[in-house]
């Protein structure tokens, strides 16, 4: 009966820790939805700003209530995302650029960039943290989910871009990883 | 509880602060008897000190995740539940719950000074061992009133800068003081 009652006791504590972590993860995340807000206003397409948004934030969110080395991952992911964003929002700017006859959309090749260069400074960071592969795939996701908050500006293709350059920069890493 | 279990009970502490389920069962039950120990001296009624190491219980783990690892975990964790049942004694005794026979048997307030002054001093104790070897020395000579052959001024000083850190030691630990 002391046994039951006292892990009665144990399973209530732990709803209100697992709470606590809950709550601390979503109210210390918060600031973030400042960059999402500041993207979806500078944003051509808000709606798919606002989507990516939102599951970065739950995305993280959840990363810090979890905890461990994928808690670790929030930060590197949200930083490293900007690059590829910020790139996106000034190329939204920027319309396009004719050479000659033939004109292109700036926002592509900036996506796929800012990809690469995100990729290149997770490798950096990951090897350095050598933490487990939670680590690198949350903080993969973060920052590409940041990153496709501009990059949906010509759609899907943006974000596709941004993925295949975030593969690119990342290929090294991961091969030296996977020889080893 | 020994040095041992002291330690292991640290590494647990910091273990679930950074998300390590696996350690809640033993955090839990390490630290179960400790705060039943402490409700049951500062409440002296088994079944509200049950109830109040619930509640405290609760609050320790709440608060699980701002573990800092460089402090002890277990005076820590006292800290929050020693805040905890006096809070509940508090609000009982504003509310007015107590009955006549609860009243008597609540501790005086001389004997919940006393109570808290134990503390205090267990708490003292802890940040003292934050400090340097020569700033010890200092606090535990003025305390003793065994200056020796330093002269006024300097040991003034001295014992300025040994109390500056205690303080700065018990707000780190304790974030009070």
């Amino acid at each position: 009966m002391a046994s039951d009652n006292l892990s009665l006791i144990e399973r209530r504590v732990r709803r209100k820790y697992e709470w606590a972590r809950a709550r601390r993860a979503f109210w210390g995340f918060t600031p973030v939805l400042l960059i999402v807000a500041a993207a979806a206003a500078l944003a051509k397409r808000p709606g798919s700003t606002l989507t990516f948004g939102a599951l970065m934030f739950a995305l993280g969110v959840a990363a810090l209530w979890y905890g461990r080395d994928v808690r670790k991952a929030v930060l590197p992911g949200v930083a490293l995302g900007l690059i590829p964003l910020v790139l996106a929002l000034c190329a939204n700017h920027m319309h396009h650029v004719c050479m000659g006859d033939a004109c292109m959309s700036v926002c592509l090749p900036a996506c796929t960039a800012g990809g690469l260069v995100a990729g290149i400074g997770m490798a950096i960071v990951g090897q350095r943290q050598r933490l487990g592969v939670g680590y690198w795939l949350a903080a993969s996701a973060i920052t590409l989910l940041t990153g496709a908050m501009g990059c949906s500006c010509v759609g899907y293709a943006g974000v596709l871009g941004l993925a295949a350059g975030f593969g690119v920069g990342l290929l090294p890493a991961l091969a030296r990883k996977l020889l080893r | 509880m020994s040095s041992d279990q002291s330690s292991n009970l640290d590494e647990l502490v910091a273990r679930l602060a950074e998300g390590d389920r696996a350690a809640f069962t033993a955090v839990f039950h390490q630290l179960w008897t400790p705060v039943v120990r402490l409700c049951n001296s500062m409440l002296r009624n088994e079944a509200d000190a049950a109830d109040a190491a619930q509640q405290a219980m609760e609050k320790v783990l709440e608060r699980a995740s701002d573990y800092d690892p460089k402090r002890p975990a277990l005076p820590w964790a006292l800290a929050i539940a020693a805040w905890e049942c006096r809070t509940i004694l508090r609000k009982r005794s504003r509310r007015r719950e107590v009955s006549d026979d609860l009243v008597a048997d609540a501790p005086t307030d001389d004997q919940t000074m006393e109570m808290e002054q134990r503390l205090l001093l267990q708490n003292a104790l802890s940040a003292m061992g934050e400090l340097s070897e020569s700033d010890r020395e200092t606090l535990i000579a003025t305390f003793l009133d065994q200056a020796g052959d330093v002269n006024g001024a300097t040991l003034r000083k001295r014992r300025e800068r040994a109390v500056k850190r205690l303080r700065d030691a018990f707000r780190r630990l304790y974030g009070v003081g």
